[in-house]
C-alpha cells in the first residue's frame, strides 16, 4: 500500500485522482463547463481524458514492467458505466491470469503479486481497487494450498471466477437493496449523500415496492454528484428534495435516516467516502438519527485510518465560481474518514452487519 | 406438502356432543353456547335482504366471527350457531370459516341448527329445546355481540348461585357506563335502560329498557318495593346482551310460547309474574368489553371502539379470519394492509383502517373510515366516517361522509353520498348525483307488508336492476317519505349513469326522530340540545322517581302513568286477538296466553287487560247485534255467557272488576253510545254471571257518589239495583250476627 | 403429517388468541410442537431427507410466526430447528461416508471446490456444507457456492453418494438423522427450561455486598438472578420499579420479600429521582435483537436512559432462546403491540368520552398502550445469557453459532 508518486498518471501537484476522474466520467452531470474548467485547472492532463465518451479515452501512459498490459485492461473495464472499479480490478488480473506462462501455482502467484501491486500502485487513491486485489490474491493463495487439484484445473477456475466477478458485484448490489427494504418505512425521509450506485439501487427497489418515503439529496459538491442522484430519483417518482451540502444540519430534524454508500469500508468499521460524509454523519448522531451504509463487501479494505489526514489523499479539482485569490490555499481533498461510532448499520452483501462485524470480517479472511 | 385445515367434517360437533354426555359423571357438563345467528328486526334492512346481519363485517371481520372468537376463547366447548334467515349463507360461512366440524381438544365444536318458520327469538329457542342437545347450562348471545371479557367469573358466580338456589336460571352480564341519558343514546343509539337490582344478592328485580325521554319517571311495583328491603335502581349500566342460562330457560320458553323477545318477554315475565319463582340476577362487568349491535349507530360506535382497541385480542391487527395479507397498526391507529396502492398525496387520517388490494389515488382524504378490500378509490375523494365495504369502485372527486356502503358498490365521479346513508350492495350513482341524508339504497324493491316483524330470507327476489327515477323525484322521495313504490318503478327514463341504480327505500314506519337516533352520520346539534334539554329536565325530576312514594296512593292506581295512547294500541291488539278467537282460531286456553303475552308487551297490569277484554267482548256483541235494543240485549248476554270465564279470568280483585265498571261506563259514554240505554239492564247481568262482584259495584257507586253529575248518569240509572244490593248486604250482615 | 396439524392449529390459535404469551412459554411449547412435527415427519423415499425434514419445519414455523410476529422467540426456535437438522445433517453424512466420524472443525482448511466430482472426499464435502451454515463472508465471496442453495446441493449430492453405498444404509442413516433431530430438539427444550441456572450462577460475580439493584416490572430470570445473589448471602436491596400499567412489579416486590430481600416499590416516573442512589440496573427481556438492541417492556427505555445518564451500568438477564437473529426495523411501531385501553382506563368511566356521534365521527379521548420498548445497543453495558456475559456488539457473534444464515426468513421453499 505504499503510494508512490512516480507511478501516478498525472504528476502534476496537486494530481487529480484517477478514481474521481472516472467517476466524473461515469456520473457526471454538469459535466461539458466543469471539465472545461477542470482541463484547464490540470493542465498537465492529456487533454482526450476529459472527454466524456468512455471509448475515447486512450489508455493512460503505461509503465514498464511484464504487468504493462494490467493496467490497460483495468482501465478497458473501468469505463463501463455498470462496472464497479472492483470489478475492473479482477478482470484485469484474471486477464493476467489468462496471458500468464507460469507452469505452477507458486510462479503464477508471483506474477500475480506483481500485477496488483503495479494496479495498486498506479492508483493508490481507490480503495476498492486495491480492496479487490487483495481479495483476489488471498483468494488464488488460498486455493494454490489446495494440494489434491492439478495446476491447469486450477488456473482455469481462477479464471472462471474471476470473470464471473461482474456478477458478483451486481448481485452484491441486489442483496444489498433486498435487505435495504425493512429499514424504509412509509413516511420516512432519507438524506442521501453524493451519488451511490447501491443507494440508488436500494431506493430504486423501494420504489417498486411501493414504499412511500421521501429522498433530500445534497448537492455533493464540486461533482454535484447529488444533482445526478436527485434526477435519477425523480425520474422514478420519488419525491426529492435537493440542498446545498451546507444545509445537512438545518434539514435534519426532518429526515429520519441517512443512507449512505462507500469508497471503502475500512477495518475499524468506519468508512471512507465522499467529502461530507463525516459531517452528515456527525450532525445525524447529535440529532439520533440512524446513519445507515451501503456498501459491498468487495469494499472492506485492510487499512486502519487514525484520523482523517491517517489516507492516502486524493483529490480533485474544485470550481468556486469566481478565481481563487493568489495564495490562498485550496483544500482539495475529496474524501474524509467517518469513524464506526457515528454509523449504525453497514448494509452489506454479507448481511446487515454492526461496525465492530466488520473488523471481524477482515480478521477472518487476512489472518 | 401443504397444510390445509382439515374441514368438511360435518358430524364432528355432533358426535362430541354425545361423547361428552357420557363422561357426564366424571366431570361437569361441557360449556355449551346458544348463538342467535339472526337479530329478528328490521334495523339493518335493506342490507339484510340479502345478507344476514350476523355476516355483516365489521372492521373487515364478519359480526360473527368476533362472537365465535369470544365464545371459544371464553371456554365454550359446544356452540349451536341458530341460523333462520339466510342459513345457507351462514352456513357456508361457517363451513369457509373452517368453524363447522373442528373438533379436538381446546377447540370449540360449532353445529348449526336451521329453522326456517322461527320469527324471534323466542322460537329460536323453542327449536334448540325441541333438538335437545343443550344438557347444561349454556351462554345465550346474538350472533352481533361483540367482547373480550372474561367469562370465568360470571360463570362461577352462575354456578355457585345456582348450587344454593337451583331457581337462578338466569345470570345477565352488565356493563357500567356512565349514568346519562345522553351518552346511552348518542352511543349505541338504544334507549336507556332502567335496572333495579338488590345490591346484596345481584338479583334483578326490575328492568325497563323502553323507558322514553319522555317519560321523566318509571314506574316500579310497589311489592318490588315491599318485598327487598334494599334495592338499587340503575340508570348506568348498559346491557351486554350477553346471559348465562341455565337448562331451564328453554323449558321456560316451551312453556310460555308466548314470549318472543328476550327481553321484553322472558325477563320482564320473569320478573313480573314471578313464574314458579324463577329469578335473574345479573353480573357486571369489571374488566371487558362487551357490546351489542343493535343499529347502524351502535354499528359506527362498536367498529371505533375495536379500532381503537378495546376489544383486544380482536383487533384488525391481530385476528383476521381472511388468509389475505395481516394489516399492521401504524402510529395514530392507522390500519393498513400491507399491499395497499397509496398515492404520495394522499392522506390517511387517525383511527382509520384500509384492507388490502385497495388502491386510493392522489389527493384523497379519509378519515375515521374503514375502507375494506379491493376497493379503487379515484382522485380527490373525500371520504369521512364512513365504512366501505369490499369491491366497492369510488371514481375521482366523490364525496363520502358518515355513511355505510356496501359490497360492489359504484359511485362514478363527483357524486356526493350525504351523511346517514346506506347504499346496499352493487347499488350505482351516477356523476355528480347527490344522495340525500339518511337514504336507504337498494336492488331491491321495499317490501310491501312493512307490519311483518321477521327479517325473512327474501323469498322470490325479483331483483332485475330496475333504473330509478331521475334525480330530482329522487331527491322529493327522500323528503316526502311517503312516495309509493310503483312511482319509483314507472319514472324509469334515466339511464344508470346519471342517477341512481337501486330502489330508494322510503322510510319504514319509524319517523325522522328514529332515523338521526340510529344512523352512522353525527347527531345533529339541534337535536343534541334537544336530548341535553330532556336530561337536565329529567334530574330535577329523577330524584322523586328514584324515591318513589307509590305505596302511599291509592291501590287502583298501580299503573298510573300510562299514557293513552299506549292503552288504546293495546286495546285494539286485544279486540284483534278477540276477533280471531271469535273466528274460531284460538281456544280459550291460549286466547288467554296470547292476551297475557300483550300485556307483558305492552308491560300493563291485569286491571288494563280485564278492562280491554271487556271492550273486546262488549264489542263483538255489538257487531253481532246491530239492530233493535231487545236483540242488543240478548246479544250481549249471550257473548258475556260465552266469555264469562275469560272475563273471570282478569277480575280476580275488586280493583280489576272496577276497571270493567269504569270501562263499561266510558264506553257508554264515548265510543258505543248504543250501550248506554242498556247499561242497568246489562249491570245486574254482570252480576249474576259473576263477573262483577257486589263489592265491586257498591264501590264504584260510592267513588261516583262525589263525582260531577255528568258522571254519575249511570249510577243514577242503575240506583234500583245498588239498593237492592246494599240492602242484601246488609241482610247478610244481619244474619251473620 | 396429518396427526400434527391439529396439534399446530391449535398452537397456532392459542398464538393468534394471545392466549400463550411470553417468551419463554412460547418458546417451549414451539419446541415441542416442533419436536412431534419431527417425529410424526414420514421419512420418504426421497433422496433428500434432510431438506424434507427441514421444509416441513419450515412448512409449519411459517404458520407460527404469522401467528403472532410479536413473540419473536417463535421464530428464534423454529430457526434453531432448521439449524439442528442441518448440524445433524452434515455430521451424519460425513459419519455414513467415511464410517467413521471426522473432526472438521478448522473448515478453513477444508475449504475447496468440488466440481470434479470424483475427487471430492467426505471431509471436504463436509467441511464445505459447514461452511454453507455460516453466514455469508468475505473468504467465500469468490468461491462457486452461492449461498441459499448450498444445502439443497449439499444435500442432493449426499444423496447421490448415499444412492450409491447400499439401500439398508440408507434407511438406517435416515432413522438415525431423524432420532438425532429429536434427540438434539430435546437439548433445546432442556435447555430452554434451565436456562435460569446458568444465568443465575453469574448473580454473585455481579451483585457485591451493599449494592442496590433496581428493576422494572417482573421478569422471572431478573427474579431467579436476585434469589441466586441471595442464596449466595449476598445482602443488598433492590428498588423495583412497578410496571404500569400492568404492575407485575408488585408481583415481584412480594415475591422478594418473601425470600428476605430488602425491597422498594417504586412507581415507574420515580426511577430518575431514585436513580443517583442505583449500583445496578438488572432487566429482564423481551427479546435481543441482533444488533445488540433490546425489546422489553414498556418503560425501559426511561430506565436505560436514566441509567446512562448517571453512568449506573444497564445490565439485561435473558436466556438465549430470547437471541433474534433479525434487526429491528422501525422497532417502535413493528415490534411492538398496543393492548387494550381497558388497562389504563376502565371503559364504563370514560364511556362518555368515547362518544362518536356528537362530534364529527372523531373520538376526542384516545389511549394509546403499547406492550414493548426498544432499547438502542448503546444504552446497554451487558448482556447475561447463559453462556456469560456479553457486550451488545458480541450478539452477532452468538448469533451466528445458533443460526444458519439462510434461515432469517422463514418461508417454504416454492419448489416442495
Amino acid at each position: 500500500m505504499e503510494p508512490d508518486a512516480a507511478q501516478n498518471p498525472s504528476p502534476v501537484p496537486p494530481p487529480i485522482s484517477a478514481y474521481y476522474q472516472t467517476r466524473a466520467e461515469h456520473h457526471a452531470v454538469v459535466s461539458s463547463d466543469w471539465l472545461a474548467h477542470a482541463a484547464a485547472a490540470a493542465a498537465a492532463f492529456p487533454p482526450g481524458a476529459d472527454a466524456a465518451d468512455a471509448a475515447a479515452l486512450p489508455p493512460p501512459p503505461s509503465s514498464p514492467g511484464a504487468g504493462g498490459g494490467v493496467i490497460e485492461e483495468f482501465n478497458f473495464w473501468r469505463r463501463k458505466p455498470e462496472a464497479a472499479e472492483a470489478v475492473a480490478a479482477i478482470m484485469a488480473l484474471a486477464a493476467v491470469i489468462r496471458s500468464s506462462r507460469a507452469t505452477t501455482m507458486m510462479e503464477l502467484e508471483i506474477e500475480l503479486k506483481k500485477a496488483s501491486d503495479k494496479l495498486k500502485s498506479w492508483d493508490a487513491t481507490s480503495i476498492s481497487l486495491s480492496a479487490a486485489c487483495d481479495l483476489f490474491m488471498r483468494f488464488v493463495t488460498r486455493t494454490s494450498h489446495l494440494e489434491h487439484e492439478k495446476f491447469d484445473a486450477a488456473k482455469s477456475r481462477l479464471i472462471e471466477r474471476g470473470e464471473k466477478f461482474g456478477e458478483i458485484s451486481l448481485k452484491a448490489r441486489k442483496t444489498i437493496a433486498m435487505l435495504s427494504q425493512d429499514f424504509i418505512y412509509d413516511g420516512c425521509t432519507i438524506l442521501v449523500h453524493g451519488y451511490s450506485r447501491v443507494v440508488l439501487e436500494v431506493l430504486k427497489l423501494a420504489a417498486s415496492n411501493r414504499k412511500l418515503f421521501r429522498v433530500l439529496c445534497t448537492e455533493g459538491r464540486p461533482d454535484r454528484t447529488g444533482l445526478r442522484m436527485s434526477n435519477e430519483l425523480a425520474a422514478l417518482g420519488i419525491p426529492v428534495k435537493v440542498l446545498i451540502d451546507s444545509a445537512v444540519a438545518y434539514s435534519m430534524d426532518e429526515v429520519d435516516m441517512v443512507f449512505v454508500g462507500a469508497d471503502g469500508v475500512v477495518e475499524s468499521g468506519g468508512i471512507i467516502n465522499m467529502m461530507g460524509t463525516y459531517q452528515i454523519a456527525l450532525v445525524a448522531y447529535s440529532m439520533n438519527k440512524p446513519v445507515y451504509v451501503a456498501a459491498e463487501s468487495y469494499k472492506f479494505a485492510r487499512l486502519y485510518p487514525l484520523d482523517q489526514k491517517d489516507m492516502t489523499p486524493a483529490h480533485r479539482p474544485i470550481d468556486f465560481g469566481v478565481p481563487v485569490p493568489t495564495g490562498v490555499e485550496v483544500e482539495t481533498s475529496a474524501r474524509d474518514y467517518t469513524p464506526p461510532q457515528y454509523l449504525t448499520l453497514l448494509l452489506t452483501d454479507l448481511g446487515v452487519l454492526t461496525p465492530s462485524v466488520v473488523s471481524d470480517e477482515l480478521i477472518q479472511l487476512y489472518l | 406438502m401443504s397444510h390445509k385445515k382439515s374441514r368438511g367434517r360435518g358430524g364432528g360437533g355432533g358426535a362430541a356432543a354425545s361423547g361428552d354426555g357420557h363422561e357426564d359423571l366424571a366431570r361437569p357438563p361441557p360449556l355449551q353456547a346458544v348463538l342467535l345467528a339472526d337479530s329478528f328486526t328490521l334495523k339493518f334492512r335493506p342490507i339484510t335482504l340479502e345478507r344476514p346481519k350476523v355476516l355483516l363485517p365489521l372492521v373487515h371481520m364478519p359480526m360473527i366471527e368476533y362472537t365465535l372468537t369470544w365464545l371459544e376463547s371464553a371456554g365454550v366447548e359446544d356452540a349451536f350457531v341458530f341460523c333462520c334467515a339466510h342459513s345457507h349463507q351462514v352456513k357456508e360461512y361457517l363451513e369457509k370459516a373452517g368453524w363447522a366440524g373442528k373438533s379436538g381438544p381446546g377447540s370449540m365444536a360449532v353445529t348449526a341448527v336451521e329453522s326456517h318458520d322461527a320469527i324471534s327469538a323466542g322460537d329460536a329457542l323453542r327449536v334448540i329445546y325441541d333438538r335437545g342437545v343443550i344438557h347444561g347450562d349454556f351462554v345465550l348471545i346474538s350472533g352481533d355481540t361483540v367482547s373480550n371479557m372474561s367469562l370465568k367469573d360470571a360463570l362461577q358466580e352462575h354456578m355457585d348461585r345456582k348450587k344454593k338456589d337451583p331457581l337462578a336460571v338466569m345470570t345477565m352480564v352488565i356493563k357500567h357506563s356512565k349514568p346519562s341519558i345522553l351518552t346511552h343514546q348518542t352511543r349505541l343509539g338504544n334507549d336507556e335502560i332502567v335496572m333495579a337490582i338488590d345490591p346484596e344478592t345481584k338479583e334483578l328485580l326490575y328492568y325497563e329498557d323502553r323507558a322514553d325521554n319522555s317519560h321523566l319517571y318509571i314506574t316500579i311495583d310497589k311489592d318490588i318495593l315491599n318485598n327487598n328491603p334494599t334495592l338499587q335502581l340503575h340508570n348506568d349500566m348498559e346491557d351486554c346482551y350477553i346471559d348465562i342460562c341455565s337448562p331451564e330457560v328453554l323449558s321456560l320458553f316451551t312453556d310460555n310460547f308466548d314470549y318472543q323477545h328476550l327481553r321484553r318477554h322472558f325477563v320482564k315475565g320473569l320478573l313480573v309474574d314471578d313464574i314458579m319463582g324463577y329469578k335473574i340476577y345479573t353480573h357486571e362487568l369489571r374488566s371487558g368489553y362487551a357490546a351489542r349491535i343493535d343499529n347502524f349507530r351502535s354499528y359506527d360506535t362498536v367498529s371505533k371502539d375495536v379500532i381503537q382497541r378495546w376489544t383486544y385480542p380482536m383487533v384488525p391487527d391481530v385476528i383476521s379470519s381472511r388468509d389475505c395479507s395481516e394489516s399492521r397498526l401504524h402510529r395514530q391507529g392507522v390500519y393498513k394492509a400491507s399491499d395497499v396502492t397509496l398515492s404520495p398525496s394522499a392522506q390517511i387520517g387517525a383511527n382509520s383502517v384500509v384492507g388490502s388490494v385497495t388502491s386510493i389515488g392522489d389527493h384523497c382524504k379519509v378519515l375515521n373510515s374503514v375502507i375494506g378490500e379491493g376497493c379503487k378509490i379515484g382522485k380527490n375523494v373525500l371520504i369521512n366516517g364512513s365504512f366501505i365495504w369490499d369491491n366497492v369502485i369510488i371514481e375521482d372527486g366523490c364525496k363520502v361522509s358518515n355513511s355505510l356502503v356496501c359490497d360492489g358498490v359504484h359511485l362514478r365521479a363527483g357524486a356526493i353520498v350525504e351523511p346517514g346513508c346506506v347504499l346496499s350492495f352493487k347499488v350505482e350513482v351516477g356523476k355528480n348525483v347527490v344522495v340525500p341524508a339518511h337514504s336507504k339504497v337498494s336492488l331491491l324493491p321495499q317490501p310491501s307488508n312493512e307490519d311483518s316483524d321477521e327479517e325473512l330470507e327474501y323469498a322470490d327476489t325479483n331483483s332485475g336492476i330496475t333504473d330509478s327515477p331521475p334525480f330530482s323525484s329522487m331527491r322529493s322521495n327522500g323528503d316526502q317519505s311517503t312516495v309509493p313504490l310503483e312511482e319509483d318503478e314507472s319514472g324509469t327514463s334515466e339511464t344508470g349513469t346519471c342517477g341512481v341504480v337501486g330502489y330508494i327505500w322510503t322510510s319504514v314506519d319509524t319517523g325522522i326522530v328514529e332515523e338521526w337516533r340510529q344512523s352512522i352520520a353525527p347527531i345533529p346539534k339541534e337535536k343534541l340540545e334537544e336530548l341535553l334539554h330532556a336530561v337536565s329536565d329529567d334530574d330535577g325530576s329523577e330524584d322523586e322517581s328514584n324515591n318513589p312514594t307509590l305505596p302511599d296512593k291509592d291501590d287502583s292506581s298501580d299503573s298510573v302513568v300510562e299514557d293513552d295512547d299506549h292503552i288504546s294500541k293495546f286495546e285494539k291488539e286485544v279486540e284483534e286477538t278477540f276477533q280471531r278467537a271469535l273466528g274460531g282460531g284460538v281456544n280459550r286456553d291460549n286466547l288467554i296466553l296470547e292476551i297475557n303475552g300483550l300485556r307483558l308487551a305492552y308491560s300493563l297490569q291485569h286491571a288494563d287487560c280485564a278492562g280491554a277484554v271487556f271492550y273486546s267482548v262488549m264489542k263483538s256483541a255489538l257487531v253481532a247485534a246491530q239492530s233493535t235494543n231487545d236483540t242488543l240485549l240478548k246479544t250481549t248476554a249471550d257473548a258475556l255467557g260465552k266469555w264469562k270465564d275469560l272475563l273471570r279470568n282478569y277480575t280476580k280483585t275488586v280493583d280489576e272488576e272496577m276497571e270493567i265498571l269504569l270501562k263499561f261506563e266510558e264506553m257508554c259514554q264515548e265510543t258505543t253510545k248504543e250501550f248506554s240505554l242498556l247499561f242497568p239492564k246489562i249491570l245486574p247481568y254482570l252480576y249474576d254471571t259473576e263477573v262483577v262482584s257486589e263489592d265491586a259495584i257498591l264501590r264504584w257507586a260510592e267513588e261516583k257518589e262525589h263525582a260531577d253529575e255528568s258522571d254519575k248518569v249511570f249510577v243514577k240509572q242503575s240506583e234500583g239495583f245498588i239498593k237492592w244490593l246494599k240492602e242484601a248486604e246488609e241482610e247478610d250482615d244481619e244474619e251473620e250476627e | 403429517m396429518p396427526d400434527v396439524q391439529p396439534l399446530v392449529s391449535d398452537f397456532v390459535l392459542k398464538l393468534k388468541r394471545r392466549k400463550v404469551e411470553g417468551s419463554h412459554a412460547v418458546a417451549r411449547q414451539t419446541a415441542e410442537l416442533l419436536r412431534s412435527v419431527v417425529s410424526q415427519h414420514r421419512m420418504g423415499s426421497s433422496a433428500n431427507q434432510a431438506a424434507a425434514l427441514a421444509d416441513a419445519v419450515r412448512a409449519v414455523g411459517e404458520q407460527l410466526i404469522a401467528a403472532n410476529p410479536i413473540e419473536l422467540a417463535v421464530g428464534n426456535i423454529v430457526r434453531r430447528v432448521l439449524h439442528i437438522i442441518k448440524e445433524e445433517d452434515i455430521s451424519s453424512t460425513a459419519v455414513g461416508i467415511e464410517g467413521l466420524s471426522v473432526t472438521v472443525d478448522s473448515d478453513g482448511e477444508y475449504d475447496s471446490e468440488h466440481d470434479d466430482r470424483p475427487a471430492l472426499s467426505a471431509a471436504v464435502l463436509a467441511a464445505h456444507a459447514r461452511n454453507a451454515l455460516r453466514a455469508p463472508s468475505l473468504q467465500t465471496l469468490l468461491e462457486d457456492i452461492p449461498v441459499s442453495p448450498a444445502i439443497s446441493r449439499t444435500a442432493s449430492s449426499t444423496g447421490d453418494s448415499d444412492g450409491k453405498s447400499k439401500s439398508a444404509g440408507d434407511k438406517s442413516s435416515t432413522r438415525k438423522l431423524k432420532h438425532d433431530v429429536i434427540a438434539a430438539i430435546g437439548d433445546l427444550i432442556d435447555e430452554i427450561d434451565s436456562c435460569y441456572e446458568p444465568i443465575s450462577e453469574q448473580a454473585v460475580e455481579l451483585i457485591h455486598q451493599n449494592e442496590v439493584i433496581l428493576t422494572l416490572g417482573r421478569s422471572r430470570t431478573v427474579k431467579e438472578f436476585l434469589y441466586a445473589a441471595k442464596e449466595k448471602k449476598r445482602s443488598f436491596r433492590v428498588f423495583v420499579a412497578e410496571g404500569a400499567p400492568r404492575y407485575q412489579g408488585h408481583v415481584l416486590a412480594k415475591e422478594l420479600v418473601e425470600k428476605g430481600v430488602q425491597t422498594t416499590v417504586i412507581t415507574d416516573s420515580a426511577v430518575f429521582a431514585m436513580i443517583s442512589r442505583v449500583n445496578m440496573v438488572i432487566v429482564g427481556a423481551h427479546a435481543i435483537m441482533a444488533n445488540g438492541g433490546v425489546i422489553a417492556p414498556v418503560g425501559m427505555n426511561m430506565v436505560a436512559l436514566a441509567a446512562q445518564r448517571h453512568a449506573v451500568p444497564f445490565v439485561v438477564v435473558a436466556g438465549s432462546h430470547k437471541l433474534c437473529p433479525l434487526y429491528p426495523h422501525n422497532p417502535e411501531v413493528l415490534l411492538n403491540e398496543l393492548k387494550s385501553p381497558s388497562d389504563l382506563l376502565d371503559f364504563g368511566e370514560f364511556s362518555d368520552c368515547m362518544n362518536f356521534s356528537t362530534q364529527d365521527g372523531s373520538p376526542l379521548l384516545n389511549v394509546v398502550n403499547p406492550t414493548f420498548d426498544y432499547v438502542p445497543p448503546k444504552l446497554v453495558s451487558l448482556f447475561i445469557t447463559d453462556t456469560g456475559g456479553h457486550s451488545p456488539s458480541y450478539m452477532y457473534r452468538l448469533i451466528a453459532e445458533y443460526y444458519s444464515a439462510d434461515d432469517l426468513v422463514v418461508r417454504r421453499k416454492a419448489t416442495s
